[in-house]
């Protein structure tokens, strides 16, 4: 190893990136183009559900029990509607996504003590919205219930309306959410993106970088010159690394800055961790440059063996535990499950060494074993 | 004279569409692009992503010992939960919630029978970690539908009442149904949610890309020098690949979609592939803006992802129009990718005609025609 070599390659590399404007944008606008598109796009927080109604009964009754739907948050009141067929073509335009109609004498059956079945409709198109809306009707359902049981009960049996109360619901569930106190699912879509973008960005680069020098041709300068082909490696691929680098501490201010997510850790803990993860993914990226001969193959390659699995398999949507034996152990194959405890626990969480360093430690290894796999690829004499 | 004019023209069209088809039956990796995308890609987009809580761990802090917390804490179980026994000090909870190990834990006051048994109003506590906001809210919304029937249960019981007299008190009857998707089946909508993404970047890169192998290989000096006009060179680019791409549509439909999700197709066909091929029309007049700024392949996709992330962020793919902030929702409008999903999810999923969606679809045609004059007007003036 001689470090006035590395030096010289990892010069003309940067030089390379400098040169080619396309590349050079791709490599900074990419990471907060994602970052910005997946934070903004892939809201999971379920509010303003546009809804309309029927209501045939018209009574006090009906508006009270209407109006607890109005007034909340999480629907987004679109005016009565005249007919169900008129609702069945609102919902096909997505216009409304929600509807309730509330039947004829739905006030003088409930006053008379008996229940009532109200018909509620809703478009299934997006699974998880559909659920969330359920158990938010359910909600709503079960509360005017309880009132209205409550204040049965207490004039049929004579007691007060309170003890009644605890009667018809006697336990209660009251939830703490830790780490991310009102739930804004943008804080953790943000900051897990962190994962998701260093994860195909950095070998998406090098792969290309790698690439094209064979592309070109000017690979064979290399191969004739004195330099080990650990140098080599080294100096390609360290421009890459610095790249990511600074991406890291980009996408980590905008997470802060425009999402608002808290970061309760240490960014010395946390900065290092990243690298460590960067190198991983860079060695990701020179494995794939082994196998294929053009960029375009090398794009996409690692996009297929990156952004999948980062998107799929690492926790961000669906958490590891929740899969089956054989795509947990796929899922543990790639370094993005690792990172990602490292990231929401820095970010949220508010952890450090000493509760993270089983993942460090695995990135490490990781970093290990596919670097080593590269190197040994990685031949001046091309075999024919 | 006409006559023969047009019969040229129509000859020419023909020859160079065959052309392009034929070019691209030698490009290997273009071919794996569009076979892996049409079938791979889908199918794992549409079983790998299941949006609900399954199996989530939860520990218990039972400081009752009673039949009835017994009672409860059983209920935690199978699809959603996976109960992993029980700790006793809340700095052990902290610490499993810290790590990851568990999602929740449940804590029941000591005094929960006596409590229960006096008609006392109880609450029993979980600690959530909202580190994942969908876990979050998902795992409070099952646990607090437990929570709330073991509560009615153990009023029912208290209260004497039997199913005869159940029927007797005044309670909304939740009848709820899901149009469209009745049993929220994910991959219904992430097959199809993937199918219209893949569609879009199928019709940027291959416009693109037959057009930069012309620069990239000279014969584009050849094709200025023949008698064909810009517009009968790029028009049958746009054709060949089009083709390519409603074949790939019919296949991944057909061959992946149908048998392996049972996708009720509810709308019109035919529609569905009208609508698509305007979609690719309007869409490749972007692809061909590409290849203007573009000199190899390589630099085709950087740019087909630059150009697809704004495209995806506009277009309600993954969230719908109303969950996005106000001036998002307003540059929709100029998103191509907005309108083919309404119609796409339309007449696939919900079984809309042109009665309901005529408004996307002329939307899509006014786009479309900007769109692709804009491409066709860039490509000329650097192909004169």
């Amino acid at each position: 190893m001689n470090i006035s070599r590395i030096k010289a390659i990892a010069f003309k590399e940067w030089r390379e990136i400098l040169r080619d404007r396309l590349f050079f944008t791709m490599a900074f606008v990419v990471p907060v183009m994602t970052l910005l598109v997946l934070g903004y796009g892939l809201s999971l927080d379920v509010e303003h559900i546009p809804f309309s109604v029927i209501d045939y009964d018209k009574s006090a009754m009906s508006r009270d029990y209407l109006h607890r739907f109005i007034d909340s948050r999480y629907f987004d009141f679109q005016g009565e509607a005249a007919g169900e067929r008129e609702l069945d073509d609102l919902l096909a335009d997505s216009r409304i996504r929600f509807a309730i109609i509330v039947p004829p004498r739905f006030q003088e059956q409930l006053l008379s003590g008996r229940p009532v079945a109200v018909q509620s409709l809703i478009d299934g198109v997006f699974p998880y919205r559909t659920q969330v809306s359920k158990g938010y009707v359910a909600a709503i359902n079960a509360n005017f219930s309880a009132e209205l049981l409550s204040r049965h009960i207490a004039q049929t049996r004579g007691i007060r309306e309170e003890q009644a109360a605890a009667l018809v619901a006697p336990v209660r569930l009251e939830s703490r959410y830790l780490y991310n106190q009102a739930i804004r699912s943008r804080w953790s879509m943000s900051s897990g993106l962190i994962m998701l973008v260093l994860m195909f960005a950095p070998p998406f680069l090098t792969a290309l970088g790698v690439v094209r020098e064979r592309e070109n041709g000017s690979i064979y300068n290399i191969y004739a010159s004195t330099v080990s082909r650990g140098e080599f490696i080294l100096g390609k691929l360290l421009p890459y690394i610095a790249i990511s680098a600074l991406n890291i501490l980009i996408l980590w201010w905008l997470v802060i800055e425009l999402f608002g997510a808290p970061f309760k850790g240490s960014l010395l803990f946390f900065f290092p961790a990243s690298l460590i993860f960067v190198v991983c993914t860079t060695g990701i990226g020179l494995l794939v440059s082994l196998l294929v001969r053009t960029q375009a193959a090398a794009a996409l390659l690692t996009m297929v063996i990156t952004f999948i699995p980062a998107m799929l398999f690492s926790g961000l949507l669906v958490p590891v535990e929740s899969m089956d034996r054989a795509t947990q152990i796929e899922a543990h194959l790639f370094p993005a499950v690792y990172y990602l405890n490292i990231v929401w626990g820095s970010f949220l969480k508010g952890l450090g060494w000493s509760a993270l360093w089983g993942n460090v430690m695995s990135l490490l290894i990781y970093a290990a074993i596919i670097w080593t796999i590269s190197l040994l690829g990685f031949h001046k004499r091309p075999r024919k | 004279m006409m006559g023969r004019r047009l019969l040229l023209w129509l000859d020419r069209m023909v020859a160079m569409t065959a052309k392009e088809l034929k070019q691209l039956s030698r490009d290997p990796v273009l071919l794996i692009v569009i076979v892996y995308f049409f079938t791979v890609d889908i199918y794992v987009a549409g079983s790998g992503i299941q949006m609900d809580l399954k199996q989530a761990a939860i520990v218990v802090m039972d400081h009752d010992h009673s039949a009835a917390s017994r009672d409860l804490i059983y209920r935690f179980r199978s699809p959603y939960f996976d109960l992993k026994g029980e700790i006793s000090s809340e700095h052990e909870a902290r610490e499993l919630l810290d790590r990851g190990d568990v999602l929740a834990v449940l804590d029941i006051p000591a005094d929960f029978q006596r409590d229960l048994m006096r008609g006392k109003s109880i609450s029993v506590q979980m600690q959530v970690d909202a580190s994942n906001a969908t876990l979050g809210t998902l795992a409070t919304t099952y646990a607090g539908q437990i929570v709330a029937r073991f509560g009615q249960e153990q009023a029912e019981e208290r209260l004497g009442l039997t199913e005869a007299q159940l029927q007797a008190v005044p309670v909304i009857q939740d009848r709820h149904r899901v149009y469209y998707n009745p049993n929220q089946t994910d991959p219904w909508f992430m097959s199809i949610s993937e199918l219209l993404t893949v569609i879009t970047m199928l019709s940027l890169m291959l416009p693109a890309a037959a057009a930069v192998r012309e620069k990239e290989r000279g014969t584009i000096e050849q094709l200025a020098v023949s008698p064909l006009t810009p517009a009968q060179i790029l028009f049958p680019k746009v054709l060949a690949m089009g083709m390519i791409i409603l074949l790939g549509t019919a296949v991944s439909l057909f061959l992946v979609i149908l048998p392996a999700f049972h996708l009720p197709i509810k709308g019109s066909l035919v529609l569905f592939f009208i609508v698509t091929a305007l979609y690719v029309f309007a869409t490749s007049g972007l692809g061909l803006f590409i290849a203007t700024l573009s000199h190899n392949l390589g630099q085709v996709m950087m740019l087909v992802i630059l150009i697809m992330m704004p495209l995806l962020l506009l277009s309600g793919a993954w969230t719908p129009p109303e969950a996005m902030p106000e001036a998002l929702r307003i540059a929709m409008i100029f998103s191509p990718l907005s309108y083919f999903i309404e119609m796409g999810y339309g007449i696939l999923l919900k079984g809309a005609g042109v009665a309901i969606l005529w408004d996307s679809m002329l939307g899509l045609t006014l786009l479309g025609i900007v769109i692709f004059s804009f491409g066709v007007w860039r490509f000329k003036r650097q192909f004169n």
